[in-house]
């Protein structure tokens, strides 16, 4: 892995060296005649974005990976994937390798002002926890001082425990790996007694461990890490396509349409805002540079939020996880769209 | 123009013609590649700027923000990246130095194994050449790594070696004077007094090996020292404590598989140095030392391994460099050098282009070092009459 991020850094150079400088509003263009949205994806995220044995992705980044291809290219399945580790992931974006990043990443602000980057939006509301062995007897953070703590170089995660526990006059050792495979092999060898991440790959990982049911992921959540994709800055008509089709995916389940009902509501559905959602009689398509079925495509191919939530991270899924702070606001969570019209 | 030119002046006419040529040549090429160099330089800026990429390097005095897990000086989260690429930097150092000793101690070892005449002796010479060389590092150090994470016992339970040495998935802690850079200084002052002595002694009555003598002498000296102090004085003995072994000295599993790692596949290069070189001494020096009467030992040590010095140290010096570019690989088991703090930081501050110009300035310096080391210790050998 080491000399593959080694050599996207290089291709940012060489390509920052050679490229002729960057043009705004390209980036729809290029998608459109390559016929493939470039999406940058994690190596291996259990519930966001995996390959399984067959090489096909699943997961709630690699839906919104699919949407973004139903919406422009009407086809979801026109992506090209590219796997990233979290230190190539913002340079790959820079350097133009990829056209969306959608790879559980913490929008914060200074990646937004400073990497030449900018988020879209928010698709998964994390936070920061701990995982530790059950032999250890630990039900709380603040018992974890002194403790030998795996964390992935490069993440917002590094940062912030070194926060937390400066803040409690805690002490740690930390041992850095740079793939999330090389810190879980780690950590269930024994290397580390914590290990620490978004509480969504913690439940991944835990759900990989060779007998899931030692491991204990404590309660406390010491950060807010809201995730969501990325774009190059200075395309501003691509950044409003793929934040606004994050926006489709939540208001597809606001409105209760789902993979199996949407044509029978588009042929049906006497509701004004259902039917500009899914362009019957008006066009809401062409303000954003597409046509008008593009939110109809997305909840037919890929299915609205709630049901990508559940077959890639709840009930549906090995990870099982509770909507909670990703519910839709009318049902207590946080997931709001600003009106299609 | 009067009569052509003859003799002497006709050759200078034309030797200066040919110098101005050569002039005008060079001054192009160079014209042209400060002008490429300038082309590159501001293409980057430009797309930066077009990128709106913020760049420079106002960053190294903000606070860092994250931990390292190993540290030869203080560091905390609130220092500068500067310190924290200064702390990458001494890890690197360390791990390098460290490598470089063991990597020669065991490529010289090896490398007489494989010239014995005992076949067995010779045989495992082979095999060990064979096995580190024709593998690759990666492998070997994710296989060190592996191995000691999984099957060393946990901190709870470690393998003690008489309360002077724990050795658990934490990594070796051993016991250490309490007074530790007391101890220290004391080794260092009798260790040079001590190698001084044996040096000025060996001068004088051995034929050879002098330097060497001295060497073995001062570090055997500052050892006992370091040992006597620490009995006196008191040590400051590991103990496991809750999560952490405390006390003591501490070695990380991380550090140990990349510093065997690097000195397992490096000397398996420097055996095959050593061997090559003693090979290239013409077979005319082994005879003529022992048709004077030399025994075999002496004929290697006086005759043929100071002229095979000669023709292994330039390739040695690269062996040396490689291993130093070579640690870079502890990216992938968790040792914190400087390029796995240069990742986290690109990582966090985004300034990748400035973070690999740091990271390849350090290497560069670190390798010039070596090589005007390497050279004076080469011109140190070459000048000895052959």
């Amino acid at each position: 892995m080491r000399s593959k991020h080694l050599t996207t850094a290089a291709m940012t150079l060489a390509g920052l060296a050679l490229a002729t400088a960057a043009h705004a509003g390209k980036t729809l263009d290029a998608v459109k005649a390559r016929g493939q949205v470039v999406c940058g994806v994690n190596t291996s995220g259990p519930g966001f974005s995996s390959a399984d044995s067959q090489g096909k992705w699943s997961g709630l980044d690699v839906d919104f990976c699919r949407a973004v291809a139903a919406a422009v290219l009407k086809d979801a399945d026109k992506v090209k994937y590219v796997p990233l580790n979290s230190q190539q992931r913002f340079a790959s974006l820079q350097a133009g390798e990829i056209d969306v990043l959608s790879r559980n990443s913490t929008w914060t602000l200074s990646r937004d002002a400073s990497l030449g980057v900018v988020f879209t939006g928010i698709n998964y509301y994390d936070g920061q926890g701990f995982m530790v062995p059950k032999k250890l007897k630990i039900d709380n953070v603040n018992k974890l001082n002194g403790a030998t703590v795996c964390v992935q170089a490069g993440t917002t995660s590094e940062k912030n425990v070194a926060d937390y526990f400066g803040a409690h006059g805690m002490k740690y050792k930390s041992v850095v790996f740079d793939t999330a495979e090389a810190i879980t092999s780690a950590f269930f060898a024994g290397r580390c007694q914590v290990y620490t991440t978004d509480m969504s790959d913690l439940a991944g990982a835990r759900s990989k461990a060779p007998k899931p049911d030692d491991y204990l992921v404590l309660p406390q959540v010491i950060s807010k890490e809201p995730l969501g994709a990325s774009v190059r800055r200075g395309d501003d008509e691509w950044f409003e396509i793929v934040r606004w089709t994050q926006f489709a995916l939540l208001e597809a389940e606001e409105n209760g349409l789902t993979q199996a009902n949407v044509d029978q509501q588009k042929s049906t559905s006497k509701d004004p805002g259902v039917q500009r959602f899914l362009g019957v009689n008006e066009d809401m398509g062409k303000l954003l540079g597409l046509d008008s079925e593009w939110a109809y495509r997305i909840v037919k191919q890929v299915g609205n939020y709630g049901e990508s939530f559940e077959r890639n991270l709840g009930s549906k899924s090995p990870l099982n996880l509770p909507r909670g702070a990703n519910n839709l606001w009318t049902k207590g969570g946080l997931m709001y769209a600003p009106p299609i019209r | 123009m009067s009569a052509a030119a003859v003799g002497d002046e006709a050759w200078r006419r034309r030797q200066r013609a040919r110098l101005r040529r050569e002039w005008l040549l060079q001054g192009a090429l160079l014209v042209v590649l400060l002008a490429l160099l300038a082309g590159i330089a501001q293409n980057v800026a430009a797309n930066l700027e077009a990128r709106q990429i913020k760049s420079g390097f106002g960053f190294l005095h903000d606070p860092a923000g994250f931990n390292i897990g190993e540290l030869l000086f203080d560091y905390s989260a609130r220092d500068s990246y500067l310190r924290a690429f200064a702390v990458g930097m001494s890890n690197t150092l360390r791990v390098s130095i460290a490598g470089i000793v063991l990597a020669s101690v065991l490529g010289v070892v090896v490398g007489l194994m494989r010239l014995s005449h005992h076949g067995l002796v010779a045989w495992l010479g082979s095999a060990w050449v064979e096995v580190f060389r024709n593998t690759p590092l990666l492998i070997q150090l994710l296989t060190i790594y592996l191995l000691a994470t999984e099957l060393l016992p946990d901190s709870s339970a470690p393998i003690a070696i008489d309360a002077v040495a724990l050795l658990s998935k934490q990594g070796l802690q051993i016991a250490v004077p309490a007074e530790g850079t007391t101890a220290l200084g004391v080794a260092l002052v009798v260790g040079l007094l001590a190698g001084g002595a044996a040096f000025a002694a060996a001068r004088r009555w051995l034929p050879v090996g002098a330097g060497l003598a001295g060497v073995v002498a001062g570090l055997a000296g500052a050892l006992l020292a370091w040992l006597a102090f620490g009995t006196i004085d008191g040590w400051s003995r590991p103990e496991v404590d809750g999560f952490l072994i405390s006390g003591g000295a501490s070695l990380t599993p991380e550090f140990l598989a990349l510093w065997l790692g690097l000195s397992l596949f490096t000397s398996a290069s420097i055996a095959e140095l050593v061997r090559a070189g003693a090979l290239a001494v013409p077979v005319g020096q082994w005879n003529a030392a022992l048709a004077l009467g030399l025994t075999r030992r002496k004929a290697i040590a006086g005759v043929i391994f100071p002229q095979a010095l000669r023709l292994a140290i330039p390739p040695l010096a690269s062996q040396y460099m490689n291993l130093i570019k070579n640690s870079s690989l502890a990216v992938v088991i968790g040792y914190p050098d400087l390029v796995s703090i240069g990742n986290t930081s690109i990582n966090q501050n985004g300034q990748a282009l400035e973070v690999i110009v740091i990271i390849m300035a350090v290497y560069l310096s670190l390798n010039l070092v070596v090589a005007v080391a390497m050279g004076a210790v080469n011109a140190r050998v070459t000048r000895a009459p052959r």
